[in-house]
């Protein structure tokens, strides 16, 4: 079965991938495809979190969403937060809450709120963020600074 | 001390960080793992002719395995794939590679297994229904027995006051790390090189290459980041397979678990039975018998470690002066037995504690009072007779029971608070080596060691570094590399990396001043300071740039060099012991207390934590921040074991609860208040006097749960995890 040409922009740049077969999951066409590693597999079944990015500026589960699915949308990776004002406050938090240990689910976390403070700006408290974080798993840091840097990444918005 | 930012949060936080699932080389083909459909068999056939049809594919056997790696064909007991018989469900019989993922997959699902069924024992007390009444004796279902013994207990039980005797049962729980294990092979001249997540590159060359028969002189482990490892990757369990696939195709070859066989695959903590007996005159122990069997999944006989080194668990740290225990490590089929973060020893704490508890209650004492009253001090011997040495858990357990007090002095109804200790060690005698390189600008600690992720590596051994030289964290930089060029070290576990690889650190440092003040003409105390950008040597009142005492063949190359190293010894086991079986004596005594409130729903037994408290012998603090975050992780991960978490095998020997839905790890919501307080100065034998704190935080974790659940309701439960389906079992019979 052959496909149309799948068109992307990821991190601001626009790209026209071909071959993508229908049932293509994004998170495979990102990392395999793109060789954007950083976005990281993990359950592969939308339980754990840490493949979520942005699509069209709303988080997404890239384990759940077809590649085609996300055909001409604007995609965001950990790669591309920086290069976003949100991304980079929402890093930076990470960085002085030390909310982070082995590392493998932190650019789900990281994207995953920059997601919500985009839809919710300063609309957003703690509680609802961290509800609606509360299907982003980690296993190392048992949540606490990831709980703080919340907390900082919401007081440092204007 | 500098610096509490994690040295490894940039590159973390930008999706920089290259984890073994992310290793992908131009030309790489992909494996895949044949698993058993069945848990026991004598194998008929395997059928490679299927999947070697597709174009393209290799697909290897157990037949194939000698041709591969030449000479004796490996691990006659431990071959990659099994000979004669399956023993596990799920254990991997064949692999095939394909330039492709789904060519893989295709040829996998190809391959056919014939057997001729075997009966399938899951049930430890389904093995031994008349335990302990009859004992295990010699069944060939026993993998390892122990039994150590001090005095007469038949006499000294029979003549206690009263004697309490419960039966207590623990679940099996997984590492659960979020990245499943993966690796990237390739076997070029004679030097088979594997790129892999692991806890322990030397540790995993000498397993790899005892599998595979081969020379560990051929092997070569490279280290990726690590996402997650909690005992899981200390050992071979990928990498012999895509070793063999890659000299199989000629190719690169890929092998990564995906998360459902991370599951089925795991070699964890596996259920327990224990029986207590504890004997007690005038208010205090005079003798205890525990009796222990511990399913050891498909380990093989003599091959069983957990037994040995947990036995004396179940007596806590606590004075028995006459006691026997026993243990038998029993053979089901399940996948072997193996580390999970302090392995076993928080279900062995739950056990002690919770049934201390219970004595104190029998004879009408305070059951926190009792435990205080009988626990080691400083200078006390542990129940093998090794010294305790410096020891902070009196004190914890003094704080534990001082803020126990101001939680209950204001509680809700269904609200407890309960209080939690154990006690754990620094595998110190576990040996490391380092080198260090002095260069004008910078100091390079040379190790073999990937940071996993507890801070240990890239803080820790930094940290101890910066005590060392007096240099700030930005002038030196914890380098890595390959089992190849790196100096020796045995792995990131047993709480050892800075007790053990930062003596190493320590030690180099220590010979590296000693050069440097030999060329500075002093044989007084040196430490290295930085002044307009460079390094400067100070000793006394002499002051040299680094620049200016290295030789010019030291300024083109790796700067002057040193090299320390550290192996530990044990201690002997006492002579008043009577010891049978294999022992792991432990040594550099630390401890933790722990409190816990909690809230019981009665309805559903739901238990919720409210807020926690824990209290650590840490020696000396050496990187602050990482140190509060172990345990706040390692908490967090008991409540889990406490809790909800709990492997479930059916009588086929099918994994029932593979996946994160029904294997429940704490998420954020529930998820309390974690108040950190280090006991200091109670030095331990690592550097600065330091002791480990990667596995202490999560030992006194399913106690502490115990005692506050028991607190809120009156329910005493014998079983591990306190689930809502047990409390509220428990509840309505209270």
């Amino acid at each position: 079965v052959t496909t149309p040409p799948l068109s992307l922009t990821v991190n601001g740049r626009s790209s026209s991938v071909d071959g993508v077969p229908a049932d293509e999951r994004l998170l495979d066409t990102l990392r395999w495809r793109l060789g954007l590693m950083g976005t990281k597999e993990g359950c592969r079944t939308g339980e754990c979190g840490a493949c979520t990015v942005l699509v069209d500026g709303e988080s997404a589960l890239s384990c759940l969403v077809l590649a085609h699915e996300a055909d001409g949308a604007s995609v965001v990776t950990i790669e591309g937060a920086e290069h976003d004002p949100i991304g980079r406050h929402v890093q930076a938090a990470f960085e002085e809450a030390g909310a982070l240990q082995c590392g493998y689910c932190t650019p789900g976390f990281v994207m995953a709120l920059t997601g919500l403070l985009k839809e919710h700006g300063g609309a957003a408290s703690v509680d609802l963020l961290l509800r609606e974080l509360g299907s982003n798993l980690c296993r190392c840091t048992g949540y606490r600074s990831i709980v703080q840097a919340v907390e900082l990444a919401r007081a440092g918005l204007p | 001390v500098t610096a509490s930012i994690r040295p490894d949060a940039g590159v973390k936080l930008r999706g920089m960080a290259t984890y073994g699932t992310d290793l992908s080389v131009p030309g790489m083909w992909w494996g895949a793992l044949v698993l058993s459909p069945v848990a026991h068999g004598r194998i008929r056939s395997v059928d490679l002719s299927g999947a070697r049809a597709v174009p393209g594919v290799v697909a290897i056997g157990a037949n194939d395995v000698p041709g591969l790696v030449g000479g004796n064909g490996g691990d006659a007991e431990r071959p990659p794939f099994p000979r004669e018989t399956i023993v596990y469900r799920h254990q991997p019989i064949a692999a095939v590679a394909a330039p492709s993922l789904e060519a893989a997959r295709r040829a996998a699902a190809l391959v056919r297994v014939e057997t001729e069924p075997l009966p399938v024992k899951t049930d430890l007390e389904s093995i031994f229904p008349d335990w302990p009444g009859s004992g295990a004796g010699n069944s060939p279902h026993v993998a390892a027995h122990v039994r150590a013994r001090r005095g007469d207990v038949d006499r000294i039980l029979g003549e206690a006051e009263t004697v309490v005797r419960e039966t207590y049962r623990t679940a099996g729980v997984l590492q659960v790390p979020l990245e499943p294990h993966a690796c990237l092979a390739e076997v070029t001249d004679g030097r088979w090189t594997v790129r892999t997540s692991t806890q322990s590159p030397f540790g995993l060359r000498e397993d790899t290459a005892t599998i595979l028969g081969i020379p560990e002189s051929s092997v070569v482990v490279d280290g990726t980041w690590v996402g997650g490892g909690f005992g899981g990757k200390n050992s071979a369990l990928l990498e012999p397979y895509a070793l063999l696939l890659a000299k199989a195709a000629g190719a690169p070859v890929r092998l990564a678990l995906g998360y459902r066989e991370e599951f089925l695959l795991s070699r964890s903590t596996l259920p327990s039975v224990v029986r207590m007996e504890t004997g007690v005159s005038h208010g205090r122990i005079v003798a205890r018998r525990v009796r222990l069997l511990l399913d050891v999944g498909s380990s093989l006989p003599g091959r069983d470690f957990a037994t040995g080194y947990s036995i004396g668990f179940f007596l806590g740290p606590y004075v028995t002066p006459v006691f026997e225990v026993e243990g038998y490590a029993v053979r089901t089929n399940k996948p072997p037995f193996g580390p999970h973060r302090a392995p076993f020893v928080p279900q062995c704490a739950f056990v002690a504690e919770s049934h201390l508890d219970e004595v104190a209650r029998t004879i009408g004492v305070d059951p926190e009072a009792f435990r205080a009253d009988h626990l080691w001090t400083e200078g006390a011997r542990t129940h093998f007779g090794q010294a305790v040495g410096p020891f902070g858990l009196p004190a914890a357990v003094q704080a534990a029971r001082t803020r126990a007090r101001e939680w209950r002095a204001h509680l809700p109804p269904d609200h407890g608070v309960g209080i939690g200790a154990g006690f754990w060690s620094t595998m110190t005698g576990a040996g490391g080596e380092a080198r260090v390189r002095l260069m004008p600008r910078e100091l390079v600690v040379l190790q073999g060691e990937r940071e996993i992720g507890s801070g240990s590596v890239l803080a820790g051994l930094s940290s101890v570094a910066e005590r060392a030289t007096g240099l700030p964290r930005e002038r030196v930089r914890i380098d890595y590399a390959d089992t190849s060029r790196a100096p020796f070290d045995s792995g990131v576990f047993g709480s050892r990396t800075v007790g053990a690889l930062g003596r190493a650190v320590d030690e180099a440092v220590r010979a590296l001043f000693a050069e440097v003040g030999r060329r500075m003409g002093t044989a007084g105390p040196v430490r290295l300071e930085v002044a307009d950008d460079e390094i400067q040597a100070v000793a006394g009142t002499s002051r040299r740039a680094v620049r200016d005492l290295l030789t010019s063949e030291e300024l083109a190359g790796d700067g002057l060099v040193a090299e320390g190293r550290h192996y530990g010894s044990t201690d002997a086991i006492d002579e008043s012991v009577v010891l049978e079986g294999q022992f792991y004596p432990f040594r550099d005594f630390t401890g933790a207390a722990h409190v816990a409130e909690v809230s019981v729903d009665r309805a559903t037994g739901t238990v919720r934590v409210e807020r926690y408290a824990a209290f650590h012998d840490v020696g000396t603090v050496i990187d602050p921040a990482t140190a509060r975050a172990q345990v706040e992780g390692g908490v967090v991960m008991g409540l889990g074991a406490a809790l909800t978490e709990e492997a479930i095998w059916a009588d086929d020997g099918r994994l029932t609860n593979a996946g994160l839905l029904d294997y429940r790890i704490p998420t954020m919501g529930e998820v309390p208040p974690i108040e950190v307080t280090f006991i200091e100065g109670f030095a331990g034998a690592g550097p600065f006097g330091a002791k480990g704190l990667g596995e202490p935080p999560i030992v006194p974790v399913p106690a502490t749960i115990a005692a506050a659940v028991r607190a809120a309701t009156g329910a005493h439960l014998l079983e591990l995890p306190l689930s809502a389906e047990r409390v509220a079992r428990a509840l309505k019979v209270v």
